[in-house]
C-alpha cells in the first residue's frame, strides 16, 4: 500500500530511467580482478540538461518584474516581489503568456513537437530559497518534445576553407518545459554590506528572492555526445540560438544558463568485455570552462574509479557531484535527504494550456532566421570560410549590424554576393581588431553601417585603398562622428586614391632615384625587390597611391615584364 | 482498518515535510494515515479503463496574462515581514549544500 500511495515514479529524466532500467545493478564492491593495464578503451557518453532564463518582462506566474530581462537586471536585493513570488496566503498564479510563446520558439527551433495539451505539477522539497515550499513545474507533460538540432560542424574539425563543406551533427532532444526559478542563497558577506569586503565568511546564509519566480526553461538532450568539444560546442549554439529568438539575455557571468551533464564511460577491456560505469550528474555549471572540465575529469576518472570499486551502472547507482572551479575536479556533494522524492502532483492552482494549430503557427511565424542558417548562407552567397561565418553569427548584435552593413551597401548599388564578403572583411578586420582594444562588441564601436557601406563603395569603385578604408573606419569610430559622410572624410582627410598620372610619375622617379642600388637590382631580373619600391611610392603618397598600379608602374620603368 | 504505515515510512514523510514527531506521535500517525490511504484505496473498486485524469476539476484552460510589470512589495516592508533579516537580505541558519531545484 505504501508503494501505491507515492504516485507518478520519482522525477528521474528519461536518460536515467531507460539506461537504469537496462541495466542490473551490480553489486558495488570491486567484484574484478582488471588493471589499468587491462583497458583496451573508453568510450565517453554525455546527455545535458540545460537550465535558461528567459527575458520576459515579468515573472512565470506573476506581474512581479524579471531580474533576468535587462530592464531590471542589478535591482536591489529583495524588490522585485510580490505576493505570488513570496507565496503569501491566498496569493495564486497566473501563467505569463510570454514564457510559454518564448518557450515554443525555442521548442520550435530545436525541432521539438509542442504539446497541444500541457499542465503544470508541483514538486515539493523545503529549501529557503524556495517561499513556497513547492516549485512549479512541468513533470509529465512538457509544453516541447521529441526534437532535434543539427550543429554545424567545420569539416576537419579546424579552421575549414571556403570551399570544406560544413559536416552537421544531430543532437536528439527529449524535452523542453517550463518552471520558475528558485530565489538565490547567499554563503558569505556580500560587498554591499559595510560598503565592499565581500567574501567575508559568515555563520548565516542570506536570501534574495529577486530570482524566484524567473521563468526558466529546461532542456534535455538524449545522451547523444561523445566528447566535451561536442557538449561545449552544443551548449554554445543552443545559446546562440535562444539568443537569437530573444528567449534569454544569455550571460553566463549572471547566470542565465546553467548546464548539468550527465555522464558515464563505457570502457572495453582487453578480454573484451564491456563495463559500463555509473551515470553521474554534475550539478549547476554555469560556465563552458567549466561544462567542458567537468566532462573531462569524469572521463579520466571514472575508469580510474571503476578499477578501484567495481560500481557499474545500473538501478540505484545514480550519484550527483558538484564542481570545484578551482580545483578544477568534481567532487562528491553532501546530499540531501531524500532529494528526489518530490513528491509530484498536478497543480491546482494553474488552468492547463492548450496549443492549437492557430496559435502554433503564429508564434513559430515570428522565429527569426537562426543563425546555422544565415551561417549556412553567408558561407554559400558570400563565399565565406567557416571561421569567418561562425565568427559573424557569434553575437546576435554584432550579425545583425553585419547584415544592416549589407543591406545598406547593396543600397549604394553595390552587389549582394560582393557587399556580403566586403562587409565580413570590415566587420571581421577593422572592427573586431578596435573592439578587442576597447572591449566592446564590434557593432557598439560608434560607426554606422551606412557609413560602413559607404567605405564599402568606395573600396569598390577602386578609390579607397585598403590601408586608408581601414585608417577611414577608425576615424568614422570615433565619438561624434556618427552623421559624418564617409566619403566626404576620405576626400578632405585625402585618402582618396589617386589617379593623377603626373603625381605617381613624380613619386615613382622619386623613389628609383633615391633607391639607386634597389633600382638596380630589379633591373638585374630581382623583381621581388620592386616591393621595396613601391613602399616607397606608398609612403610618398600618403598611402593613397593604388599600390597595384604603382608596382606595374616601377616594373614597366625597371624594364621588368608585369607578372 | 488496513495495518498502520510502518514507523520508518512515517518518518521519511516527516522528514520530507520538515516536522519534527515524538515517537507516541509516529505510531499515532502511522494509523491516521492508512486511515486515509485505504480510504483513497476504494478507488480501485471502481472501473477507470479509459478515463481520461483530470488535471483540474475546471474546465477552463489557457488562462494567460500579458507580460506587463505590475506592483510589488516595497523591499523594506518585506524586511519588516520576516522573523530575522540583514536588509536588503533575510537572514537564515547557515545553509549547506545544494538547492534542490
Amino acid at each position: 500500500m505504501i508503494e501505491q500511495s507515492r504516485g507518478p515514479p520519482l522525477p528521474a529524466p528519461p536518460y536515467h530511467a531507460r539506461m537504469a532500467a537496462a541495466t542490473p545493478a551490480r553489486s558495488p564492491a570491486a567484484t574484478h580482478s582488471y588493471t589499468e593495464a587491462d583497458i583496451a578503451s573508453v568510450r565517453l557518453m554525455v546527455g545535458l540538461e540545460v537550465h535558461v532564463e528567459l527575458a520576459t518582462r515579468t515573472k512565470m506566474f506573476s506581474r512581479s518584474p524579471n531580474v533576468a530581462h535587462k530592464e531590471f537586471d542589478g535591482a536591489e536585493p529583495n524588490t522585485l516581489i510580490d505576493p505570488v513570488v513570496l507565496g503569501l496566503p491566498g496569493a495564486l498564479p497566473v501563467m505569463n503568456k510570454a514564457a510559454v510563446e518564448m518557450s515554443m520558439m525555442v521548442g520550435m527551433a530545436l525541432g521539438c513537437s509542442i504539446a497541444p495539451f500541457t499542465r503544470w505539477d508541483r514538486k515539493s522539497y523545503y529549501y529557503p530559497d524556495l517561499p513556497k515550499n513547492y516549485q512549479i513545474s512541468q513533470y509529465q507533460l512538457p509544453l516541447c518534445f521529441d526534437g532535434s538540432v543539427e550543429m554545424p560542424v567545420p569539416a576537419g574539425g579546424g579552421g575549414g576553407g571556403a570551399s570544406a563543406p560544413d559536416l552537421p551533427r544531430r543532437i536528439g532532444i527529449i524535452r523542453a518545459h517550463l518552471e520558475e526559478d528558485a530565489g538565490k542563497l547567499l554563503h558569505e558577506a556580500p560587498g554591499v554590506m559595510g560598503g565592499g569586503g565581500g567574501g567575508r565568511p559568515i555563520d548565516f546564509s542570506l536570501v534574495d528572492l529577486n530570482r524566484a519566480g524567473t521563468p526558466l526553461l529546461e532542456i534535455v538532450t538524449q545522451p547523444d555526445f561523445s566528447s566535451a568539444d561536442d557538449v561545449v560546442l552544443f551548449a554554445q549554439h543552443l545559446r546562440n540560438i535562444c539568443r537569437f529568438l530573444g528567449a534569454t539575455e544569455g550571460v553566463m557571468q549572471k547566470g542565465h544558463m546553467r548546464f548539468e551533464p550527465n555522464i558515464n564511460t563505457i570502457i572495453t577491456l582487453s578480454d573484451g568485455r564491456l563495463a559500463k560505469t555509473p551515470i553521474i550528474e554534475i550539478k549547476n555549471l554555469n560556465s563552458f570552462k567549466a561544462l567542458r572540465g567537468a566532462i573531462e575529469f569524469e572521463l579520466a576518472d571514472q575508469p580510474r574509479r571503476w578499477l578501484a570499486d567495481g560500481r557499474e551502472m545500473g538501478a540505484g547507482t545514480k550519484f550527483t557531484r558538484g564542481w570545484d572551479d578551482q580545483a578544477m575536479r568534481t567532487m562528491i556533494q553532501r546530499e540531501k535527504e531524500d532529494a528526489h522524492d518530490y513528491r509530484y502532483f498536478p497543480e491546482p492552482d494553474l488552468l492547463p494550456v492548450t496549443v492549437d494549430d492557430t496559435w502554433r503557427e503564429e508564434v513559430r511565424a515570428r522565429i527569426p532566421e537562426l543563425p546555422s542558417s544565415r551561417l549556412a548562407r553567408y558561407r554559400h552567397d558570400f563565399n565565406l570560410g567557416h571561421k569567418e561565418a561562425a565568427a559573424l553569427v557569434d553575437e546576435r548584435d554584432v550579425c545583425f549590424f553585419y547584415e544592416r552593413c549589407v543591406a545598406e551597401a547593396q543600397a549604394l548599388g553595390v552587389d549582394y554576393p560582393r557587399a556580403g564578403k566586403q562587409a565580413a572583411n570590415m566587420v571581421l578586420q577593422s572592427g573586431a581588431k578596435r573592439a578587442n582594444e576597447r572591449a566592446v562588441l564590434a557593432s557598439e564601436l560608434g560607426i554606422t553601417p551606412a557609413q560602413i557601406a559607404a567605405i564599402i563603395k568606395l573600396r569598390e569603385d577602386d578609390t579607397l585603398t585598403s590601408t586608408s578604408a581601414d585608417e577611414l573606419f577608425g576615424l568614422l569610430c570615433e565619438p561624434g562622428q556618427s552623421g559624418i559622410d564617409a566619403a566626404q572624410l576620405a576626400t578632405t582627410r585625402g585618402m582618396m586614391t589617386v589617379r593623377d598620372e603626373g603625381a605617381l610619375e613624380k613619386w615613382v622617379d622619386q623613389a628609383i632615384a633615391e633607391n639607386a642600388k634597389v633600382a638596380d637590382d630589379v633591373r638585374s631580373g630581382k623583381v621581388a625587390a620592386a616591393g621595396r619600391l613601391v613602399g616607397v611610392v606608398m609612403k610618398l603618397s600618403g598611402g593613397t597611391a593604388d599600390a597595384k598600379v604603382v608596382r606595374e608602374k616601377v616594373l614597366a620603368k625597371l624594364g621588368q615584364p608585369i607578372r | 482498518m488496513p495495518d498502520a504505515l510502518p514507523p520508518d515510512a512515517v518518518r521519511k514523510v516527516a522528514r520530507l515535510s520538515r516536522l519534527a514527531l515524538a515517537e507516541e506521535q509516529v505510531a499515532r500517525y502511522g494509523e491516521q494515515l492508512s486511515a486515509v490511504l485505504g480510504y483513497v484505496e476504494r478507488l480501485r473498486e471502481l472501473d477507470l479503463e479509459g478515463v481520461e485524469p483530470m488535471s483540474n476539476p475546471l474546465d477552463e484552460t489557457n488562462r494567460l496574462d500579458a507580460d506587463t510589470p505590475g506592483g510589488t512589495i516595497p523591499g523594506a516592508t518585506f524586511m519588516r515581514m520576516a522573523p530575522e533579516a540583514l536588509p536588503p537580505f533575510l537572514k537564515v541558519p547557515k545553509v549547506l549544500g545544494d538547492g534542490g531545484a
